[in-house]
C-alpha cells in the first residue's frame, strides 16, 4: 500500500477518544479507595452498566464477589503501593444482573511527588474463555494424575518384578516388587547390580542372550536364578519386549521377572519321577523278556519240569509291570481329577481281612485284625482296599522285620478310624509331612525301594474324595501307625 | 558438615530479622497475612531516628527460611505467636512496643498473653479476634465468603502466569516458575498461604482479649471489608487499657495507604 495512502488513512482511524472507548479490553480508572472516575464503553458493555449509573458512584470492588474484595484488600491495594503495578490478576466481576465473567486484571498506580497513590490506571481482559480452558486443563491433568497413580498401583502390586530399560538396556524404572526382592533403596537398580544377583550358572548365558536381542530388538524371554534379599536364590523366568517408536526406532524395554522357582522344582521332580519309573518299569520288563527267551528256547520241550516256574515268574513280572502301569493311570487320573468313587455297602472286616490273604501267604507277618466283624460302612470297596493293600505293603516293605502287623478299627467321633500298626524302626520326623506327597520316596539309610513313590499319594487323594483324613503316628524305634478315616455321617 | 548455626543465629537467619534505627527503645512490627516486613516501608523511616525498629518475616512469609515450616507448628496461631517470642529471646529484647498489622494483632495479642515481660506497649493496626460472624458477633464474613477466598487464592496467587501455570503443569520440575514469587512482593509460598489464610480466618481468640495486661491501641481504618468497625469496637470494649483511634484511611492497609495519618497516630499513643 502506498505510504500516502496509508497515513491518510490512519488519521481517520486514530481517534484517541474512539480507540478508547471501543477497545477490545476494558479500561478503568479509579481513586485509592475505589471510586471509579473513567471507564471504557467495552468495560461497560460488559458490565451491562450505563456510564452514569458507575462514574463516581460506584466503587471497583463493588463488582468484585467478596472473596475478590479481601484478596483487593489484603494483596492488591499493597502490592500496587509497593511495587506500583500488578500484572494479570484473575478476577470474576458481577454484573448489574448479577452475573460473573472473568478478567484477567492489570494495574498501574499514578503516584505524586510524594510518592503517594493518587489513582490506578487498569486494563481488564475478558477470559472467560481461557477460564474455562484453564479449568478442562485442570480436569485433564487431574485425571492424567490419578491415571498414573492407578498404573503406579497396578505396576507395583503386579506379582512379578517389572522393570524397563533404556534401548541399549540401562535399567531405567523397577517397581515395588522388584525393589523389595532385592532390598533396593530409592527405587535405582544398574545393568549391573542386576547381573550381580543372577546365578553363576546362568549368568553368561544370558548376557550373551540379552546382548544379542538388544542388537537385534527381538523379544526376549530366559529362565534363570536370582538372588533374593535373604541371598536365597529362586528361578524366575525374565521376559522382555522392546517397545518402538512409529519411526521403529526402539524407544524401551519393557520387562518382567516372573517367579517360576515352584513350576521349575515340580518340573525336576517329574524328570526324576520319569527316571524313577523307567527303572522300575524296565526291571520286571527285562527280567520278562529273559524268560520269554528262556521259553523259546524250551518250547519243543514241554516237559521241562522248569516250564511251571518259569511260567509263573513270567506271571510276577507281567504282574508287577500291570500294578506300576496301574499306578500310573491312577495318578493320571487324579492330576485330571476324574477319580471315581463309586459308594456300596460292604463289610469292613471281610474287606480287611481279604487283603491280609496274600501276605499271610508268604508267612513272614503275623497280621492282627481288630475290630467288629458285623459293621457295614458305605464306600468304594475296591478304592478302600486299594488304601489298605498300600498302607500293608508299605509296612511290608518298610518294616520286613516287625513281625506283626495289627490292622484295627473302631467308630469313634462321628467317623470310622482305621489304622495299620507296625512294630518298624519309625519314620524320622521331619520327613512324616512329605509322606503323602507325589513323586515322594522314602530314602532310608542308603538302602533303595522299589516303588514309584506314588502309593500313599494315592491313598491320600482316595481317603479325600471320601471326605475323610489321613495321617501318621511314628515313633522311632517303636514302629508306625499309618491311618485313615471315614465319616460316618456320609454313610 | 553442616555448621551449626548458634541458635540466636539461626533464629534471626529463620525469620530474616533486620535491626534499623538508633534509639533505645525498642519497637518490633509484625507484618500481616500476605506480606512481610517490606510492607512497612512507608512508616518505618519516620521512627528509626528515635528507635530501634526490629522487622522480621513469619516463618512461611517473605524471605524466611521456609524450610523450617512446618504445618503442625503453623496450623495455628500459637505458632506465629512463637515466632515473636524467639525473635524476642533472641535478641534479648525487653519493654517492646509492638506493632502488629491485621492477624498479627491478635498474634502479638498472644504472644504479650503468655510472656507479658517482653512488652510495653501493643500496637494494633486493623485487629480482628475473629473474622466469621457469630451469634451476637458481627466479624464481617460468613464461612462461604471464606471459601470463596481460598478458590480465589488458589486460582490466583500473585497473577495468572505465577500460579495457574505451576497448578496446571505441576512446577516440580520447572523451578523457574516459582522463582517468579520469590522476586514479587508478598513472597510467599502458595502453600503456605493457604494454610496462613486459614488459620487468620478461622480463628477465635475473642477470649484472649480479656488476658491482656499490657496497655494497647486499636488503629482502626473508617472502611475495612476485613475488620469492619464494629470489630474494632469490640477489641476496644474487650480489651482493658485499650485505646480506640479511627483512622480516615479506607481499606486494610492504612500504614501502606495513608502512612502519615497512621505514623501521626502511633505516635500520640506513644
Amino acid at each position: 500500500m502506498n505510504r500516502e495512502i496509508a497515513k491518510e488513512l490512519l488519521t481517520h482511524v486514530i481517534d484517541p477518544e474512539v480507540l478508547y472507548h471501543q477497545a477490545p479490553c476494558g479500561y478503568l480508572t479509579f481513586t485509592p479507595d475505589g471510586t471509579i472516575i473513567r471507564i471504557n464503553q467495552t468495560l461497560l458493555n460488559w458490565l451491562d452498566h450505563t456510564e452514569e449509573e458507575v462514574l463516581y458512584e460506584k466503587k471497583f470492588g463493588d463488582f468484585l464477589s467478596k472473596g475478590g474484595q479481601i484478596h483487593y484488600e489484603m494483596f492488591f491495594r499493597p502490592m500496587l503501593n509497593v511495587s506500583g503495578s500488578v500484572k494479570e490478576l484473575s478476577y470474576e466481576l458481577k454484573t448489574k444482573h448479577g452475573a460473573f465473567f472473568h478478567v484477567l486484571f492489570g494495574a498501574v498506580a499514578i503516584k505524586n511527588d510524594q510518592g503517594h497513590v493518587i489513582a490506578v490506571n487498569a486494563i481488564l481482559t475478558d477470559n472467560t474463555d481461557r477460564k474455562h480452558y484453564e479449568k478442562e486443563l485442570l480436569v485433564a491433568r487431574n485425571q492424567a494424575e490419578k491415571d498414573k497413580r492407578n498404573m503406579q498401583f497396578l505396576a507395583d502390586l503386579t506379582p512379578d518384578l517389572i522393570w524397563t530399560t533404556t534401548p541399549d538396556g540401562e535399567i531405567d524404572y523397577i517397581n515395588a516388587r522388584f525393589a523389595n526382592y532385592f532390598q533396593v533403596a530409592g527405587r535405582k537398580f544398574t545393568q549391573e547390580q542386576f547381573l550381580e544377583r543372577i546365578h553363576d550358572d546362568d549368568r553368561a548365558g544370558f548376557k550373551t542372550a540379552w546382548a544379542e536381542k538388544l542388537k537385534c530388538g527381538e523379544p526376549f524371554s530366559y529362565d534363570l536364578r536370582l538372588k533374593n534379599h535373604n541371598g536365597e536364590y529362586r528361578w524366575h523366568l525374565v521376559k522382555s519386549v522392546p517397545h518402538y517408536t512409529d519411526d521403529r526406532e526402539i524407544l524401551k524395554w519393557f520387562g518382567s521377572c516372573t517367579d517360576i522357582n515352584d513350576h521349575k522344582l515340580a518340573l525336576t521332580k517329574k524328570d526324576e519321577f520319569i527316571s524313577v519309573a523307567s527303572h522300575e518299569l524296565k526291571t520286571p520288563l527285562t527280567t520278562l523278556m529273559g524268560i520269554l527267551q528262556v521259553l523259546d528256547r524250551i518250547k519243543s520241550k514241554p516237559a521241562t519240569p522248569m516250564l511251571s516256574e518259569f511260567i509263573d515268574r513270567a506271571n510276577k513280572n507281567a504282574k508287577k509291570i500291570n500294578s506300576l502301569v496301574g499306578e500310573l493311570l491312577n495318578v493320571g487320573q487324579l492330576t485330571a481329577g476324574q477319580l471315581r468313587i463309586n459308594k456300596e455297602w460292604f463289610n469292613l472286616y471281610q474287606l480287611i481281612d481279604n487283603c491280609c490273604q496274600y501276605v499271610r501267604t508268604e508267612d513272614v507277618f503275623e497280621i492282627d485284625v481288630k475290630g467288629d466283624q458285623e459293621l457295614q460302612v458305605l464306600a468304594d470297596a475296591g478304592r478302600i482296599e486299594q488304601v489298605l493293600i498300600n498302607y500293608i505293603n508299605n509296612a511290608v516293605k518298610y518294616a520286613p522285620n516287625s513281625g506283626l502287623l495289627t490292622i484295627s478299627f473302631k467308630v469313634h467321633n462321628e467317623e470310622i478310624m482305621v489304622s495299620v500298626t507296625d512294630n518298624g524302626p519309625g519314620i524320622p520326623a521331619e520327613k512324616i509331612p512329605h509322606l503323602f506327597d507325589r513323586f515322594y520316596r522314602i530314602d532310608s539309610g542308603g538302602s533303595q525301594y522299589a516303588g514309584l513313590g506314588l502309593g500313599l499319594y494315592i491313598c491320600a487323594e482316595i481317603v479325600k474324595k471320601h471326605g475323610g483324613r489321613f495321617g501318621v503316628n511314628s515313633e522311632l524305634g517303636k514302629g508306625s501307625s499309618f491311618w485313615f478315616t471315614l465319616p460316618i455321617k456320609e454313610l | 558438615m553442616a555448621v551449626q548455626l548458634h541458635p540466636m543465629e539461626s533464629i534471626l537467619k529463620r525469620n530474616n530479622v533486620n535491626v534499623i534505627g538508633n534509639g533505645e527503645q525498642v519497637m518490633l512490627f509484625a507484618h500481616g497475612f500476605g506480606c512481610d516486613q517490606r510492607s512497612w516501608q512507608f512508616i518505618v523511616d519516620a521512627f528509626t531516628e528515635d528507635y530501634r525498629v526490629v522487622l522480621f518475616d513469619y516463618v512461611g512469609s517473605g524471605k524466611s527460611d521456609l524450610s523450617q515450616y512446618s504445618s503442625a507448628k503453623y496450623g495455628k496461631l500459637e505458632g506465629y505467636a512463637q515466632d515473636i517470642l524467639d525473635v524476642c529471646e533472641a535478641l534479648s529484647l525487653r519493654d517492646v512496643i509492638f506493632v502488629g498489622h491485621s492477624v498479627s494483632a491478635m498474634i502479638g495479642a498472644l504472644a504479650a498473653v503468655r510472656e507479658p515481660r517482653y512488652f510495653k506497649k501493643l500496637v494494633f493496626i486493623g485487629p480482628s479476634p475473629r473474622y466469621l460472624n457469630d451469634e451476637g458477633y458481627t466479624g464481617g464474613f460468613e464461612r462461604t465468603d471464606l471459601e470463596s477466598l481460598f478458590e480465589f487464592m488458589d486460582s490466583n496467587y500473585l497473577g495468572w502466569s505465577s500460579t495457574m501455570a505451576p497448578v496446571i503443569m505441576g512446577n516440580a520440575d520447572r523451578p523457574e516458575l516459582g522463582s517468579f514469587l520469590t522476586n514479587s512482593f508478598c513472597a510467599t509460598d502458595p502453600e503456605v498461604a493457604r494454610e496462613f489464610a486459614r488459620v487468620t480466618f478461622f480463628s477465635d481468640n475473642r477470649a484472649d482479649l480479656a488476658k491482656l495486661t499490657i496497655e494497647s491501641l486499636t488503629l482502626q481504618c473508617e472502611e475495612d471489608v476485613i475488620a469492619p468497625l464494629a470489630v474494632g469496637e469490640y477489641v476496644n470494649a474487650h480489651t482493658p487499657n485499650n485505646e480506640l483511634v479511627i483512622l480516615k484511611a479506607t481499606g486494610h492497609c492504612p500504614h501502606i495507604s495513608e502512612p502519615g495519618e497512621t505514623i501521626k497516630a502511633i505516635k500520640a499513643f506513644l
